[in-house]
């Protein structure tokens, strides 16, 4: 019994971080087609990469949506976590329902329906169109890891700043921003990173010329084939994943990061 | 000055809750409002849609043979992905909970990490693997096993396959917070009750982790809902599902029956939620939802 708990967690790996693998390998690959084992080592796929417009446009623009998306998810996602963490009642369990919901709805009817809205409204550029269902999809990231960072907060605190008359900012500056930000960051990255690979609502939002680079591999897929620059995209992306979750490693902590994405 | 200060605190409370509360009711709330809208009208061939009220998207959805296999093959496959993530992901959770703190987190970090990683990317890893050319047929060719590549994607064992793995890191953390809330001292009882390991099983860690196999399958299924880009890589074109034809109705510029499919899609979601909280009833577990 124990031994076939320990094959299928084995399995378990073996599937979600081999297809990882073999693509981060294969984007080193010297020749022009796929090959396994590849056949040399070389860096042409990722010149390849960077030596395409609308590539290294792509990623140019999947970098700005994120950062743009994460910074307006997080603003909004503090206000609306520090102004109702600590009420109760059915109408403010209905508010922050609404704010969390975009972590089980279906993307896919999320993007629809921000597509005929806009169109409903005469048109929003395609960029802006992007950054604003991100923000949605980020909010509840960072509503919930805020949250919960508040709720660790002694409410005395905060008390004892009114008392002795501190405005609301500088309650907020001088007392919860210090006790909050790991909330805040570890919902920021989590938003940069959903941002990064989001396809469901980008299917729908991206227009010709405007694309991320998640579609931008989709699309590669779909109808060239199968180029080796796309390993590189992918290997590219990956690469920046890793970093980011080294980093949020040190500023954060590992549970945060385990908490955060489940 | 009481009464300034309780005045201050509740513009403070309205200043910050007001934006974000406009930012999800228009983008959010607002859109989902219009999309029913748009699903109760007609096509149009210049507009967005016809002018007159109809059902007749609804009709269609729930008359025609057509939909009725897709929305089985639909349910069919969120049931398939969420039993194959069900046992691997509890008998992954079952090795990995009981491991010392810092162990545990690497491990789970180690599933974790990877779903940060875009879905095209993951699926795309799966064609380098399964594809004509890809890592399995070149190896059995080498060794002489198969003549030509064997085809092992562009079916529904493959779009399967592919999501279960894709997701299966959901359902295994959240198995593992469940086991790990559990009380060791219930296990204790049961085994100095003289129960054995699978009846300890059975009638213990199973119905207190019940939270967990919830939240996991849940998350599980509503994911397979909206996975366009995997299920077209690994199924190929004709390897339809229901939000294959939300994005077909698009393409073709029928949004009120794109909108109405859209509607169908969160009903199926809304259904299935209810049944797995029916049938698993967490809230038994006290303390958790």
């Amino acid at each position: 019994m124990r031994g076939l708990l320990i094959a299928l967690t084995g399995f378990s790996y073996v599937v979600v971080l081999l297809p990882i693998l073999i693509v981060v390998v294969t984007a080193f690959s010297a020749s022009e087609f796929f090959a396994f084992p590849p056949k040399g080592f070389s860096l042409r796929w990722f010149e390849a990469f960077f030596a395409s417009d609308s590539m290294r446009g792509a990623f140019s623009r999947s970098l700005q949506i994120a950062t743009i998306a994460s910074i307006l998810a997080t603003v909004l996602g503090t206000m609306a976590s520090i102004a109702i963490a600590r009420r109760k009642g059915t109408l403010f369990n209905l508010v922050q329902g609404m704010f969390l919901a975009p972590l089980i709805f279906p993307a896919i009817v999320l993007g629809l329906s921000l597509l005929i809205f806009y169109k409903s409204i005469g048109g929003v550029p395609d960029f802006l169109g992007l950054v604003i269902a991100h923000s949605v999809l980020g909010l509840p990231f960072v509503v919930r890891s805020v949250t919960s960072s508040l709720l660790a907060v002694d409410p005395a605190l905060e008390e004892a700043g009114q008392s002795l008359k501190a405005s609301p900012v500088d309650v907020f500056i001088f007392i919860i921003a210090p006790l909050i930000w790991p909330g805040m960051l570890a919902g920021g990255i989590f938003a940069f990173i959903l941002s990064l690979g989001e396809l469901n609502t980008a299917l729908f939002l991206t227009g010709p010329g405007v694309t991320t680079l998640p579609i931008e591999i989709f699309s590669y897929l779909q109808f060239q084939g199968g180029q080796l620059v796309i390993a590189a995209a992918s290997a590219i992306q990956i690469f920046m994943i890793i970093a980011i979750v080294l980093i949020a490693e040190r500023l954060i902590g590992l549970k945060r990061i385990v908490r955060s994405e489940s | 000055m009481g009464s300034g200060l309780s005045m201050n605190r509740q513009t403070a409370f309205w200043a910050l809750l007001a934006p974000p509360l406009l930012f999800v009711g228009i983008f959010f709330v607002v859109p989902l409002l219009n999309l029913f809208w748009v699903s109760l009208h007609g096509a149009s061939s210049t507009e967005l849609f016809g002018s007159n009220l109809s059902g007749e998207n609804y009709y269609r959805i729930l008359t025609d043979s057509f939909y009725h296999t897709i929305i089985l093959r639909t349910l069919w496959a969120g049931m398939s992905i969420m039993l194959l993530c069900l046992v691997l992901g509890y008998a992954t959770a079952y090795v990995i909970a009981p491991l010392p703190p810092r162990t545990r987190l690497i491990m789970l970090l180690l599933l974790v990490a990877p779903l940060m990683v875009s879905n095209v990317i993951r699926a795309y890893g799966w064609i380098a693997i399964l594809g004509r050319q890809g890592v399995v047929n070149s190896m059995l060719r080498s060794t002489g096993l198969i003549d030509g590549p064997l085809l092992l994607l562009n079916s529904f064992e493959a779009v399967a396959f592919g999501l279960m793995t894709i997701l299966l890191s959901y359902m295994v953390v959240s198995i593992v917070n469940a086991l790990n809330a559990i009380d060791r001292q219930y296990i204790e009882a049961a085994q100095s009750l003289k129960a054995n390991p699978v009846r300890t099983f059975i009638e213990v860690v199973w119905p207190l982790s019940s939270p967990g196999v919830a939240s996991g399958t849940l998350l599980v299924f509503l994911l397979t809902l909206s996975a366009y880009v995997t299920i077209t890589l690994l199924g190929g074109p004709r390897m339809k599902l229901l939000v294959s034809l939300v994005f077909d109705s698009v393409s073709g510029f029928r949004w009120p029956l794109a909108a109405a499919l859209s509607f169908a899609l969160l009903t199926l979601a809304l259904v299935v939620a209810g049944l797995i909280l029916a049938l698993l009833r967490p809230g038994r577990v006290q303390g958790r939802g």
